[in-house]
C-alpha cells in the first residue's frame, strides 16, 4: 500500500473541488429536507483521498458558515462531518469495502444524526431537553437513514471507479 | 471474503432493527396529537414588544395547520423554510428575523414555556396558548 505523502499544491486543489462538490450538492438538495448526498461524498471521498477530506470536511463547515452565517448548528456540524470522515478511515482500516457495507454506515449515520446533533442540548437544558429535541427529530432521521442508504448504495461503485481514475490520473 | 458478507448483513439486519426502535421511541414518546374541536390562543409578539392575539377554535392538530388557518381568514401571514428538523419560521404578519444580519429569530412557546418542537411538529391540546416572539441573540 502507497504511504500518504504530504500535502502538495494538487492536494489543496483536491480539497477545494471536495468542499465545493459537497457545498453544491447540499445546496440542490437543500429543498429535499434530510435527503442529501454529502454523507456518501464524505465517505467516498475518504476511501479515495484518504485524511484529506478532514480537511474539505472542515472546509465545507466554513463554507456553510459563511453562507448561513453563525448558529448552534456549526457546533453540530463541526463534530459530524468530520465522525463520518473518522468511521470511514475505521471501516476502510477494517477491511470494509463493498457498496453495502458503506450503505450500511451511510444509513447509519443518518438514523444517529438527531442524537449526535442533541449532544450541545444536554449542556444548554439538560437531559430531558435533550432527549425531546432528538425524539421530536426521530421521522426526520429516519427518513435520512432511508435516503443516505439508497444513495450511497446506487451510486457507490460508479462514483468511486470515476473517482479513482481521476485519482490516478492525478498522480502520474 | 464470505465472512465479511455475513458481517456486513449483520449490520444491515442491525441497522433495521435499530430504526425500529427508534420509530416504537417515537410512538411511545413523541409528540401527540390531539383530534376533535380545540379551543387556543396564538399571540404574536413583535420587535417592539407589542403583541396582537388571536383566538379561536380548530380541528387541526399541530400548530403549523393552526397557523395555515388563520394565514386562509387574511388577519395572520407567515413564510418560512422547510430545515432538516421541521419548518423554520422566517417571517410574522409581515415582520422577517434575519438571523444573519442581527441575530433574530422567531421562537415559540407553549403555555408560557419555550417550545421543543418546530410549528409543524408542535401539537395543539384545548387551551394551548401559543406565542410567536421576535427574539434577538444575547450575542448579538
Amino acid at each position: 500500500m502507497k504511504k500518504e505523502r504530504s500535502w502538495r499544491a494538487g492536494d489543496i486543489a483536491v480539497i477545494g473541488v471536495m468542499t465545493a462538490t459537497l457545498e453544491a450538492s447540499k445546496t440542490a438538495l437543500a429543498f429535499l429536507p434530510n435527503i442529501e448526498l454529502v454523507s456518501f461524498l464524505l465517505i467516498i471521498y475518504t476511501l479515495v483521498f484518504g485524511r484529506k477530506t478532514f480537511a474539505a470536511a472542515f472546509a465545507f463547515v466554513g463554507v456553510e458558515c459563511l453562507i448561513w452565517g453563525m448558529g448552534l448548528w456549526i457546533i453540530n456540524y463541526l463534530y459530524v462531518w468530520p465522525f463520518l470522515v473518522a468511521v470511514t478511515l475505521f471501516a476502510r482500516k477494517r477491511g470494509a469495502d463493498s457498496a453495502l457495507s458503506y450503505a450500511v454506515i451511510s444509513g447509519a449515520f443518518g438514523l444517529g444524526f438527531g442524537a449526535l446533533c442533541a449532544i450541545p442540548y444536554l449542556f444548554i437544558g439538560g437531559p430531558v431537553m435533550m432527549a425531546s429535541w432528538w425524539v421530536a427529530g426521530i421521522p426526520f432521521d429516519l427518513l435520512h437513514c432511508g435516503g443516505n442508504f439508497a444513495l450511497c448504495l446506487v451510486l457507490f461503485k460508479p462514483v468511486r471507479r470515476v473517482l479513482e481514475k481521476a485519482a490516478d490520473w492525478g498522480r502520474q | 471474503m464470505k465472512k465479511n458478507t455475513r458481517k456486513i448483513w449483520i449490520g444491515a439486519a442491525i441497522l433495521v432493527l435499530v430504526a425500529v426502535i427508534f420509530a416504537a421511541v417515537y410512538m411511545i414518546a413523541g409528540p401527540k396529537a390531539q383530534a376533535g374541536s380545540k379551543s387556543y390562543t396564538l399571540e404574536v409578539v413583535d420587535d417592539n414588544g407589542e403583541t396582537e392575539t388571536y383566538e379561536g377554535t380548530t380541528d387541526a392538530e399541530y400548530l403549523r395547520d393552526v397557523m395555515d388557518e388563520l394565514a386562509q381568514e387574511g388577519d395572520f401571514s407567515y413564510e418560512g423554510t422547510e430545515g432538516d428538523y421541521g419548518l423554520y419560521i422566517d417571517t410574522v404578519n409581515g415582520l422577517t428575523a434575519d438571523y444573519n444580519t442581527d441575530g433574530a429569530y422567531w421562537s415559540i412557546y407553549v403555555n408560557g414555556e419555550y417550545g421543543q418542537y418546530s410549528a409543524d411538529l408542535q401539537p395543539v391540546a384545548d387551551g394551548d396558548v401559543f406565542r410567536l416572539a421576535y427574539e434577538v441573540s444575547a450575542g448579538e
